[in-house]
C-alpha cells in the first residue's frame, strides 16, 4: 500500500500544489519587506485565475491569457498601493475590501459574459509540460528514470518560473541595491527617506510586483492545473501564502520552501482521497489538512518569527 | 455681537463634527452606489431600472403597505438579522484592535450547534429550549475563536490568518457533521427539520393586526437589537468593556494601567466568536429551521459582517442601521436580478466599495474639510467687512 501511496507523482503533485502558494508568498514577502501588508493576495489570485480563463477563451491563445492574469493582478494591487501608500488607509481593511471586490467582480462578469453563475466554460487546451521525454524500456534504470522524469522534468512552465522567481528574488533582495533599499523601507522608512530612497514610489513598485506574482499564481491555477474557473476557487490560498511568508521568515527562498510544505499537505490530502476505501476517514477531514497544518506551523513557530518593524504602518513624509 | 458670533462658530463646529461622523459612511454608500451604477451600465443594463427593482424588492410598494402586506420589509429585516449579530461580532473585535476576518467559521459552528441542540432539546418547552440553544450556539462560536485568541495572546500569531484558517476548517467540519452524524435521512446536504417549538416565531405572530400577510422577519431581530444595546452598554459601562477599548486604543498604555493585554485579547475574540455563533443560530432557528451544507455557498454573512462593522464605525447601535442597509441590498438583489436582469453579485461589489470608501475616510474627510475651510474663509471675509 505504501508503495502505491508514495509514488513519484505524489512529490510532483506537492511541487505543483506549492507553485501558486509560492508565487503569492514571494509576492507577499516583497510587499511586506517594503512595509505594506497585502492580504489582498487572495483576491489578486482570484482575478488572475478568472481573467486568465476569460481572455484565453476570447483570444484562443493561452499565453495572452497568462498576460491578462498578470495584468489583472497588477491592476488590483494598484488599488491596494494607492489606498495604503497614497491614502494611508488601514492596509488590512483595504485588502479585505479588495478580496470581497474580487469575489463580486469575478461572479458578476462571469454571469454577464457566460450567462450563468458558478463556473466559466473550460478552456480548450491547458498549458502542457515543458519537456516530453519518451519513457525508456524496463528494468531498474527505467524506474530511476521514471522518478527523475516525474519529480524534476514533468512540469508546466509556471512551475519552473516559480522556482526561478524564488532564486532571483532571493538574490535581488540580498545582493542588489534594490534589495537593500527594500529591506530598509520595511525596517525604518524614515532612515531610508533621509538617505534619498523614494519611500512611496518604492512601495508602489513592491506592491505592484506582488500583484504580478499573485496574478501569475492565479494563471497557474486555472490555465495549467484546472482548465476552468469556478467561484471562490482560490479557497484561502492567499492566506496560506501569507502564512508561508511568515514561516519562511520573510525571505523568498524561505517562502518557497514553506509553500512546499503546505503544497505537500495538499498533495497528501488529494492522494488520501483516492485511498478512502482503505483509510475510511471522511473526506472532509482530508480537506481540512492544509488549513490545520498552517495553524500548527504558526503556533509552533510564531514566537521566534519577527517581521519587518514598519510593516503595516503608512509613511508620511515630514 | 461677539456672543452671537461665538454661538454661530460653535454651531458651525458641531455641524462639522456631525457631518464628519455621519458624513463619511453616508458619502461612502452614495459613492459605492454610483460606481455600482456605472458597472451596471457598462454591462449593458439599465441602472435606474435595476435600483428601482432593488428598492421595490427591499421595501415593497405603498399599495401593498395599504393592505397590510409588509412582506418585502420583512425580508429586509430578516436578512438584516444575522448581519446585526455578525456586525456586532466584527465590531467588538475591532474595538480591541482584533480583526475577526474568520467570523464566518464561528457562525457556522453556531449554526451546527443550533441544528444539533434543536433536535436534542425537542421535548422541552420553548421558553427553556430556545434560550439553551442560543447559549449553546454562542459557546460553540466562542470555542471556534478560542484557539486563534490563545495563539494571538501567547505567540502573537496574527488573527487574520488563524481565524481565516479556522473558518475553512469549520466549513469542512460542519460539512462532515451535516453529511454524517446529523444527516437528514431523505435529502442529502442538510440536517433534519427542527421541531416547531424551537423555531423563533415570525413577527406577524405577535402583530397580526398590523402584519396581515406572513413575513420572514422573526423574533431574532428583536433579540439582535436588544443585544446591540447590551454590547453598547458592556463597552461603555463595564470594566471588561473599558479593558477592551483601552487595549484597542493603546495597548502599551493599557498594560501600564494594569490591564492584561493577553487576557483581554482572549475575552474580546471569544465574545466576538459568541456573537458570530448567534448569527448562525438565529438563521437556523428563525429562517431555515435546519442547516444546509455551506461548502458551495462561497462567502457568507461573516464577510458582510465586516462591511457592517466598518460602515457603523464599530458603534454597536450604528451596527443595527448598517445591517438594515445591507439587509435591504440583499433582499432587493433577487428582484433586481429578476426584473432588470442584473446579476445579484453587484451587491457584493457595492459591499466591497463601501468597505473601501469607509476605510479610505482620509480622502472623504479631506474633501469635507476642504469644503468647510472654503466656507469658513468666505465667512471670515464677510465678517471682516
Amino acid at each position: 500500500m505504501w508503495s502505491d501511496f508514495f509514488t513519484p507523482d505524489l512529490f510532483a503533485s506537492a511541487i505543483r500544489m506549492a507553485t501558486p502558494l509560492a508565487l503569492a508568498a514571494i509576492g507577499g514577502t516583497i510587499c511586506e519587506r517594503s512595509g505594506v501588508v497585502n492580504i489582498a493576495l487572495e483576491g489578486i489570485m482570484l482575478v488572475g485565475a478568472f481573467f486568465g480563463v476569460v481572455v484565453t477563451l476570447a483570444t484562443g491563445n493561452v499565453w495572452v491569457g497568462v498576460l491578462a492574469a498578470i495584468l489583472a493582478g497588477i491592476l488590483l494591487s494598484a488599488i491596494h498601493a494607492f489606498a495604503s501608500v497614497t491614502l494611508r488607509m488601514d492596509q488590512v481593511v483595504s485588502g479585505t475590501a479588495l478580496n470581497i471586490l474580487a469575489l463580486g467582480l469575478t461572479g458578476f462578469v462571469m454571469e454577464v459574459i457566460y450567462g450563468h453563475p458558478g463556473a466559466t466554460n473550460g478552456i480548450a487546451h491547458k498549458i502542457g509540460p515543458v519537456f516530453n521525454f519518451p519513457a525508456p524500456g524496463g528494468g531498474v534504470l527505467a524506474t530511476i528514470w521514471l522518478w527523475i522524469d516525474q519529480v524534476f522534468l514533468s512540469y508546466t512552465p509556471i512551475v519552473y518560473i516559480a522556482i526561478i522567481v524564488a532564486i532571483v528574488a532571493q538574490w535581488a533582495m540580498y545582493k542588489t541595491r534594490w534589495g537593500l533599499r527594500l529591506r530598509a523601507l520595511g525596517e525604518h522608512p524614515r532612515a531610508a527617506d533621509t538617505v534619498g530612497v523614494r519611500v512611496q514610489a518604492s512601495r508602489y513598485v513592491a506592491v505592484l510586483i506582488s500583484g504580478a506574482l499573485g496574478g501569475l499564481a492565479g494563471a497557474n491555477l486555472t490555465l495549467e492545473q484546472v482548465g476552468v474557473f469556478s467561484d471562490n476557487m482560490t479557497s484561502g490560498r492567499g492566506f496560506i501564502a501569507l502564512a508561508a511568508n511568515i514561516f519562511g521568515r520573510w525571505t523568498p527562498m524561505g517562502s518557497y520552501l514553506a509553500s512546499l510544505l503546505f503544497g505537500f499537505a495538499e498533495a497528501i490530502e488529494i492522494r488520501m482521497q483516492s485511498f478512502q476505501d482503505v483509510i475510511k476517514i471522511p473526506v472532509q477531514f482530508f480537506l481540512m489538512l492544509p488549513y490545520v497544518l498552517v495553524v500548527i506551523v504558526l503556533a509552533g513557530f510564531m514566537g521566534r518569527a519577527v517581521g519587518p518593524a514598519a510593516v503595516g504602518k503608512p509613511y508620511e513624509k515630514e | 455681537m461677539s456672543e452671537t458670533h461665538e454661538a454661530s462658530v460653535i454651531r458651525e463646529r458641531m455641524w462639522m463634527k456631525a457631518l464628519r461622523t455621519a458624513g463619511v459612511p453616508l458619502l461612502s454608500v452614495v459613492l459605492a452606489m454610483a460606481i455600482g451604477s456605472i458597472i451596471i451600465a457598462a454591462s449593458g443594463k439599465d441602472p435606474v431600472a435595476a435600483f428601482g427593482a432593488l428598492l421595490t424588492g427591499a421595501f415593497g410598494t405603498p399599495e401593498k403597505w395599504a393592505i397590510g402586506n409588509f412582506k418585502a420589509i420583512g425580508d429586509t429585516i430578516s436578512r438584516a438579522t444575522p448581519l446585526i449579530f455578525a456586525g456586532l461580532a466584527v465590531a467588538f473585535g475591532f474595538r480591541a484592535n482584533l480583526f475577526n476576518i474568520g467570523a464566518n467559521g464561528q457562525l457556522l459552528l453556531g449554526s451546527i450547534a443550533a441544528a444539533g441542540l434543536g433536535l436534542a432539546l425537542a421535548g422541552l418547552p420553548s421558553l427553556i429550549a430556545v434560550p439553551l440553544i442560543l447559549i449553546g450556539a454562542a459557546l460553540a462560536g466562542a470555542s471556534w475563536a478560542f484557539i486563534p485568541a490563545i495563539l494571538k495572546a501567547k505567540v502573537g500569531a496574527h488573527e487574520v490568518i488563524t481565524t481565516m484558517m479556522f473558518s475553512w476548517i469549520g466549513l469542512y467540519l460542519t460539512s462532515w457533521i451535516i453529511a454524517g452524524p446529523l444527516a437528514d435521512k431523505t435529502v442529502s446536504s442538510q440536517t433534519p427539520m427542527l421541531p416547531e417549538q424551537v423555531w423563533l416565531p415570525t413577527l406577524d405572530k405577535f402583530l397580526p393586526a398590523l402584519l396581515r400577510v406572513p413575513v420572514r422577519a422573526h423574533l431574532g431581530f428583536v433579540i439582535a437589537v436588544a443585544l446591540a444595546f447590551l454590547v453598547w452598554w458592556i463597552l461603555k459601562r463595564t470594566t471588561l468593556g473599558y479593558s477592551v477599548r483601552a487595549v484597542g486604543y493603546n495597548p502599551l498604555a493599557a498594560q501600564n494601567g494594569g490591564i492584561s493585554i493577553g487576557i483581554t485579547t482572549v475575552y474580546a475574540l471569544c465574545i466576538s466568536g459568541a456573537l458570530a455563533g448567534l448569527a448562525g443560530a438565529s438563521e437556523v432557528l428563525g429562517v431555515q429551521h435546519r442547516m444546509f451544507d455551506e461548502v458551495s455557498a462561497g462567502s457568507g454573512f461573516g464577510f458582510t459582517g465586516i462591511a457592517v462593522a466598518l460602515l457603523a464605525k464599530n458603534h454597536p447601535i450604528a451596527v443595527i442601521f448598517a445591517a438594515i442597509l445591507f439587509g435591504a441590498l440583499s433582499a432587493g438583489s433577487s428582484m433586481m436580478q429578476l426584473v432588470a436582469n442584473v446579476p445579484d453579485k453587484i451587491v457584493t461589489i457595492i459591499q466591497a466599495l463601501i468597505i473601501f470608501f469607509v476605510g479610505a475616510e482620509t480622502i472623504i474627510n479631506w474633501l469635507i474639510k476642504r469644503r468647510q475651510k472654503l466656507a469658513l474663509e468666505q465667512k471670515g471675509a464677510t465678517d471682516v467687512e
